[in-house]
């Protein structure tokens, strides 16, 4: 699976379980109230196991965690590397 | 200047004096004082066109946005009060309490349709604003456009500060919302306390961190307009992220900062303070639950320049106590006392008989003065069981509010805080302080939070289970911590489970929803 659609589908299969049965790519996950604190917690750690990369502390900020197409733009990049 | 006794005055002060100061700010956006002034007089007269008036409940359900400061002041310059409605809340909850105080209009936006068309079903609406008239929504809606073509200055209307200002909804013990009636007296006299105590002026820039359900944000708005100072609603999604929190106060030059310890220990571990330029702050204000003095200490030696003050106060008496917090010693990790009864407010301690009891002894705080709500909405059996009346002039009363919270005097005047009342449990036989079995759990250096609750046992009494986080990289067993708690704890109020999580259930003010953990608690014992 792409980057993207991993990270798609933990985010409604996990995080929005049950709240919200759909999620578009641009949607504010964390304004709208898809994710919350602990959430964000729980997408990092799965991050870090998935793609096998530690996500440094700086960069968890809403221009990299915004919505699915935020994040896996942020992923690409730094999983080139 | 103007007598001022009504909790919008000061807007309409300051767009006299100061048009052009800016009051509010979100993301890229602003009002300045004549902006926020002649928007919420152009609510209030679509408002009263609409029939609401002196006592009408009007609610505010949306993400905080630009129009959140005029929704407030829009209702209440409309002789009316405010509920706001938990954007996050599920509908059933919020139909609960639409129906049980009665609301007719709603402000709202368009990210609310969804689940507004669900509300619609259940409640009797009569009006939406903020929003297109759409076909999924079946009553009628009014546009901001619209509303903002309407007279710019306010309705002419005889308003008194006691008049019902806000209604703040809480969980009830039993489950039930239950509804915190403020009037302009009572939230103006804790604004004019903070603004006095704080010194807030006009150069100041106060955060608004706290949904407007939650008794915080009265301060970030009200004490921020009586002062013409600029409040700043940072964006929902900021609050998830402790790194862009702490870019956005650097970035927005906060000077104030007010919200519950969780955001700011959050900021503490992963916000990298250290990279952040956040010099402009001045105060940082906390509430709503006490702050780990490990937690605390580390933060304030990362921000020396920043003042740090303790307020506290169930959100029936605003806010009724207040400790500036001095340097904190690096060996000690006692809990830092919640400090003094705020001017204007009579404080006494009594015990479970009602009997007012001598300083220093332990006993619930009973509270009177005029930051005290004037009760709880619909529900005389709850306000009358809230107050304790203390005969003065043969037939007169001075009431109380019982915040069925524990506490001790100290020798140096300063209350320490003992948990809840209801805290207080009985395990075996034995009476157990929940709080100082959380503060037993703290006080070891890996743990980075503790929550302790009662799970009742087949032999009708409880047993206590305790749930903990450690801090990052941090390794420990149950069992390490069941021996770190066997010094410091009786043994029957040692936990007869520790459970080590990564993440704890919250209530969507950010504290810790302790009775979920004991739900969660029920079902496993069950299966």
């Amino acid at each position: 699976m792409e980057t993207k659609a991993v990270i798609h589908k933990f985010i409604l299969d996990e995080l929005a379980k049950g709240r919200k049965k759909n999620i578009s790519e641009d949607e504010d996950l964390l304004g709208e109230g898809i994710i919350d604190s602990l959430g964000i917690l729980q997408l990092v750690a799965f991050i870090e196991e998935k793609f096998n990369y530690t996500v440094p502390d700086e960069d968890v900020v809403i221009e990299n965690f915004m919505s699915v197409n935020a994040i896996s733009n942020y992923l690409d990049q730094k999983l080139v590397k | 200047m103007k007598y001022r006794y009504l909790l919008h005055d000061g807007v309409f002060e300051n767009a006299a004096s100061a048009p052009s100061q800016v009051a509010i700010r979100y993301m890229r956006e602003e009002l300045t004082y004549q902006q926020l002034a002649e928007k919420s007089a152009q609510l209030a007269n679509y408002l009263q066109k609409a029939g609401v008036g002196r006592g009408d409940r009007v609610g505010i359900y949306m993400n905080k946005n630009i129009y959140s400061a005029v929704a407030i002041y829009g209702i209440l310059t409309a002789g009316a009060a405010y509920v706001p409605l938990d954007p996050f809340a599920p509908t059933e909850r919020l139909s609960f309490v639409i129906n049980d105080c009665g609301i007719k209009f709603i402000i709202t936006n368009e990210s609310k349709s969804e689940q507004l068309s669900e509300i619609i079903k259940q409640t009797q609406l009569s009006g939406l604003i903020g929003i297109q008239n759409s076909p999924e929504i079946k009553i009628p809606a009014t546009s901001w456009e619209e509303i903002f073509t309407l007279p710019s200055s306010p309705p002419l209307l005889s308003l008194v500060e006691q008049d019902l200002a806000y209604i703040l909804y809480t969980s009830g013990s039993t489950g039930t919302p239950k509804g915190i009636m403020h009037t302009h007296r009572s939230g103006l006299s804790f604004a004019e306390w903070a603004v006095q105590t704080y010194q807030v002026n006009s150069t100041d820039r106060i955060s608004n961190h706290a949904p407007l359900h939650f008794d915080l944000s009265t301060f970030d708005f009200f004490a921020s307009s009586i002062a013409g100072a600029t409040t700043v609603i940072i964006p929902e999604a900021i609050t998830k992220l402790p790194a862009s929190m702490a870019k956005w106060i650097q970035d927005e030059k906060i000077t104030i900062w007010y919200s519950v310890p969780f955001a700011l220990i959050q900021m503490l571990e992963r916000g990298n303070l250290e990279s952040k330029d956040l010099s402009s702050l001045r105060w940082i204000l906390f509430a709503g639950e006490p702050f780990p003095t490990k937690h605390l200490r580390t933060l304030m030696n990362k921000l020396p320049w920043v003042k740090f003050s303790n307020l506290y106060g169930p959100t029936e008496t605003n806010v009724c106590t207040y400790y500036h917090v001095p340097l904190l010693s690096p060996d000690s990790d006692e809990p830092i006392p919640i400090g003094v009864a705020c001017e204007n407010i009579e404080d006494i301690v009594v015990d479970s008989n009602g009997n007012q009891l001598p300083e220093g002894e332990i006993g619930e705080l009973l509270i009177r003065g005029g930051t005290v709500m004037k009760g709880y909405w619909g529900r005389p059996d709850l306000t009358e069981k809230g107050f304790y009346r203390r005969p003065v002039f043969g037939y007169c009363e001075d009431i109380f509010y019982r915040t069925g919270d524990l506490v001790q005097k100290l020798p140096d005047g300063n209350y320490k805080f003992l948990g809840r009342k209801d805290r207080q449990i009985k395990t075996r036989g034995y009476r157990v302080e929940l709080d100082e079995v959380e503060a037993a759990l703290l006080s070891h250096p890996i743990v980075h939070e503790a929550a302790a609750y009662p799970v009742p046992d087949v032999e009708g009494s409880n047993l206590i289970e305790a749930a903990v986080i450690l801090v990052e990289g941090g390794n420990l067993s149950e069992d390490d911590l069941i021996k770190h708690l066997s010094g410091r704890l009786p043994n029957y109020a040692i936990p007869a489970k520790i459970i080590i999580s990564d993440d704890f259930p919250r209530t969507s003010t950010g504290k810790i929803n302790r009775r979920e953990l004991q739900e969660i608690a029920l079902t496993r014992n069950k299966s």
